[in-house]
């Protein structure tokens, strides 16, 4: 059994820039699994460019990332979903062509590995495999309550459903890594609610799960530590409580808000 | 590029359109299959020979329709794949003397792998873009063909005689095999619709960024799909050569291929039996009904594809219009 | 060593002539490329029915007038013929261009038949009254074709570059091209923009056409197979710029006689194709660009 502390997303003096500017200024991050974490900070502080060197989007031009020891330099972020480092997207990125369902049985297809063969054939071991990606996929879609939507197209659906079917189709796959981008961004309050709870319920001691996040009441409430991230460097660093009563982040963070 | 994925507009009916559709074309190919098995015991054999080739078109049609479907690209070089089938059964048949229980499989085989090969250089290329280069892979064939004369019989082209079962009235078999073939593709790609492989792919030509996050790779997604398509084009040469009887280096030229790509969007880039039909058909109709004229034939299939494209531009707007009238009335 | 030269100049010299002829055919590709993102697949074939219609309006078949009329005309034709294309096909260009790619492959086949309704699928030969002498000068031997070649070729985009440089329609061409939704909101009528390139482009693949003619025969391939040149010359300059086009329009000329002279007459297709798939790959935006300004 593998030592649980060592299983977390690490990040050791990443450094980012475009053409000059620096974007991200040497962070040192940790994201430990069983806990939730979240990344706040005004618009333009270097959130989603971090997020994106995580998930191998981009390449930081210094700095390590790691995950349970094992270093993701280099690696594509096709071949950082094979180790369960998955994300969910800001802007809906689902199939038109595609049901909801059939959606998220995308988020575990890495997880089955039958041949072309059973793609083309009826095959015995390709309809048992795509049962099992539907069972798992309608599982996850019940998981945040949107089983009626199974066999709807998405251009049925309204955005604030659309973001749960983009969760449900992270979650489905069982990650390690659970990359959130703006989860609640068009969600009304009560969606809000539903998926606070689960994605709480979500959490299990292998989890490592990071949440950039606008909705301040979501991230105090949800997060088990916090990052705050202001022009690509971390003004503070703790428990939700903690980075409240921080008069720096209250001073550039949320004073900013009432502005 | 990736900002701007490709969209064909008609290509998504709303759902309950599709539904309907989708029960429709299930029993309908199974009705159409029936009515093509003993189709030869009503018509005449000038005309089984036709409607042979007909099913070999068919299968092209489908090649750059699932190319426009899955990949959301314009392929204008399916010619060469085709070329890559065809020659595969007469070259095997003519100088080996193996029938096509050797020869499809290899067809199948060298399709796709001229197909992954060439999406690879091209991978980063969509759009236009890649269009203009499947032109040029459509230039390159003749001159391929008629300059290894020694193998491909250069411009005289080569006759492909030797039948699947001996003894069988060719005739017969120059239909049925290319049927076979025309239905088990057919029948392939709609399991492939529902495979894995499937929907990660259809994902990748809307979200290439997203489908990258789970795990299929664009470059990947980009071979599969024209591997995939590049071996239906191969299957439609092979048919090409066995149902037709002859090949020769005119039969893929460039305007082989934009006619391929004009059955496709008439049949509205259908992967059904039936729309892959209408698409043979009027690959291989046409020329039929205009042969005493034959300047007439591109001016024809110029005006079809206008015709279609401009039907599939206004139709849904007419629909709309015709609904907001209905509604206010 | 000696040897090597003696051909390679004659080489490079009628490569980079017949290269001017290959950038006027790729200027006009790119000049509808750059104001409505559609790849014009009919250019060669109706540039093709223009020169038959030259021969026909000068020759008899059609009507017998004077060289320099029947040109007058036919320019009049096929002005008509891209005003007709643009009207058909403006309603997709705002829908998308792939489509509208797809519909000129239409106007393509159209062109096609009607050539060959019209004037049947025979050669024939059409003389241009160009001035027949030749001088040597350093051993290369130069000829009243190739300076009318390079005269015409000078002029025309001398003129062209002066129309878009200068002229209030240039400007809002280029307005357009650098970005049509900014140009539209200022208030640029996009239609006539895309119009004026349309009829630009048909009236350069006329002259290109013209000029090609002499070199070979005429028949309904001619013309589209010299506009397959021009569409690598516009990918090598990445089919958005017309400076680019020019340079990939001499490169591929001289590429090409250096490859039917020196490696394989046959297999020149073949060769255009690895260059176009290397051009794409190499320079996706064109030889061109600028380093790291890649569109992503």
């Amino acid at each position: 059994m593998m030592d649980v502390a060592t299983k977390s997303l690490t990040g050791q003096g990443i450094a980012l820039s475009f053409g000059g500017i620096e974007v991200l200024k040497g962070l040192d991050v940790e994201f430990r699994a069983g806990e939730i974490t979240g990344l706040i900070g005004p618009n333009g502080a270097g959130k989603t460019s971090l997020f994106n060197c995580l998930t191998g989007a981009y390449h930081p031009q210094k700095g390590a990332i790691s995950y349970a020891g094992h270093s993701l330099e280099g690696l594509p972020p096709a071949a950082r979903a094979q180790k369960g480092i998955v994300r969910s997207f800001q802007h809906v990125a689902l199939s038109p062509d595609l049901t909801v369902l059939e959606n998220v049985m995308i988020g575990v297809a890495r997880n089955y590995h039958s041949g072309w063969l059973h793609a083309f054939l009826p095959t015995v071991r390709g309809r048992h495999e795509k049962a099992e990606m539907r069972a798992d996929a309608e599982r996850a879609l019940a998981e945040l309550g949107l089983a009626k939507a199974a066999d709807k197209m998405p251009s049925e659906l309204p955005p604030g459903m659309l973001r749960l079917v983009e969760i449900a189709r992270a979650i489905v796959g069982r990650p390690a890594v659970l990359m959130l981008d703006e989860p609640a961004a068009g969600l009304n309050n009560s969606e809000t609610r539903d998926l606070m709870r689960s994605l709480s319920a979500l959490a299990s001691p292998d989890l490592v799960m990071v949440v950039v996040e606008h909705d301040m009441d979501l991230v105090m409430s949800i997060c088990d530590r916090i990052y705050v991230l202001n022009f690509g460097a971390f003004v503070a660093c703790g428990t939700p409580a903690e980075v409240r009563s921080n008069e720096e982040v209250v001073r550039i963070y949320l004073g900013s808000d009432d502005d | 590029m990736s900002d701007h994925p490709v969209t064909i507009k008609a290509v998504h009916p709303p759902l309950p359109e599709r539904l309907r559709e989708l029960v429709a074309s299930d029993l309908g190919s199974y009705v159409l299959a029936v009515v093509l098995i003993v189709l030869p015991l009503l018509v005449s054999g000038s005309w089984m020979f036709a409607i042979g080739v007909c099913f070999a078109n068919a299968i092209g049609v489908l090649a750059v329709s699932f190319l426009v479907r899955y990949g959301g690209e314009v392929s204008i070089g399916h010619a060469f794949f085709a070329a890559v089938g065809a020659y595969s059964v007469a070259i095997l048949d003519t100088r080996f003397g193996l029938s096509l229980l050797v020869s499809v499989p290899l067809a199948l085989v060298l399709g796709v792998v001229t197909g992954v090969a060439f999406a690879w250089p091209s991978r980063k290329l969509s759009g236009i873009y890649l269009a203009v280069s499947t032109m040029a892979l459509a230039l390159a064939v003749p001159e391929l063909i008629n300059n290894t004369d020694a193998l491909t019989g250069g411009y005289e082209g080569l006759y492909v005689s030797k039948p699947l079962i001996p003894g069988l009235p060719m005739s017969f078999q120059r239909y049925y095999v290319a049927l076979a073939v025309l239905i088990a593709v057919v029948f392939a790609l709609a399991r492939f619709r529902h495979s894995r492989q499937g929907l990660t792919i259809l994902l990748s030509k809307a979200h290439p960024a997203a489908a990258d996050a789970f795990g299929t790779r664009q470059v990947w997604a980009r071979c599969a799909v024209l591997g995939i398509s590049g071996g239906i084009a191969a299957l439609c040469g092979a048919m090409l050569a066995f149902a037709g009887s002859t090949v020769s280096p005119s039969g893929f030229t460039l305007w082989s291929s934009i006619f391929l790509l004009v059955g496709s969007v008439v049949s509205f880039y259908g992967l059904t039996l039936a729309r892959a039909l209408i698409g043979g058909a009027f690959l291989t109709l046409v020329p039929q009904f205009l042969s005493a004229s034959g300047a007439w034939i591109p001016v024809f299939y110029g005006l079809a594809l206008l015709g279609m494209i401009l039907l599939g531009h206004y139709l849904p707007r007419l629909k709309e219009m015709m609904a907001r009238h209905g509604g206010t009335a | 060593m000696n040897d090597v030269l003696r051909d390679l100049f004659p080489l490079a010299w009628s490569g980079m002539i017949t290269g001017c002829l290959y950038a006027l055919g790729a200027m006009g590709l790119v000049m509808i490329f750059k104001s409505s993102r559609v790849v014009n697949f009919s250019h060669g074939n109706v540039a093709g029915f223009a020169a038959f219609l030259i021969y026909g309006f000068s020759s008899g078949v059609l009507l017998d007038l004077s060289w320099g009329a029947a040109v007058l005309l036919t320019i009049v034709a096929v002005v008509a013929i891209a005003c007709l294309t643009y009207a058909v096909i403006a309603p997709l260009v705002f829908d998308s261009d792939l489509t509208a790619t797809i519909a000129t492959l239409g106007i393509g086949l159209i062109a096609q038949g009607a050539t060959l309704l019209i004037f049947g699928a025979d050669i024939v030969s059409l003389d241009l009254p160009i001035p027949r002498f030749s001088t040597s000068v350093l051993g290369l031997r130069i000829t009243g074709y190739d300076l009318t070649v390079l005269g015409v070729a000078i002029v025309t985009i001398g003129a062209l570059f002066f129309v878009i440089d200068y002229t209030k329609l240039g400007i809002a061409f280029r307005a357009i091209s650098e970005n049509s939704f900014a140009a539209e909101v200022c208030g640029l009528n996009l239609r006539s923009i895309h119009l004026f390139s349309w009829v630009v482009a048909a009236v350069l693949g006329v002259v290109g056409a013209l000029l090609i003619v002499p070199t070979t025969f005429l028949s309904v391939t001619t013309v589209a197979a010299f506009m397959l040149q021009a569409f690598a010359a516009a990918v090598i300059g990445g089919f958005a710029s017309l400076p680019g086009s020019l340079i990939g329009g001499i490169l591929i000329g001289v590429l090409m006689n250096l490859f039917t002279f020196y490696v394989s007459p046959q297999f020149s297709s073949t060769f255009l194709l690895c260059i176009i798939l290397l051009a794409l790959n190499i320079f996706p935006n064109g030889i061109l660009a600028r380093v790291g300004g890649s569109r992503v």
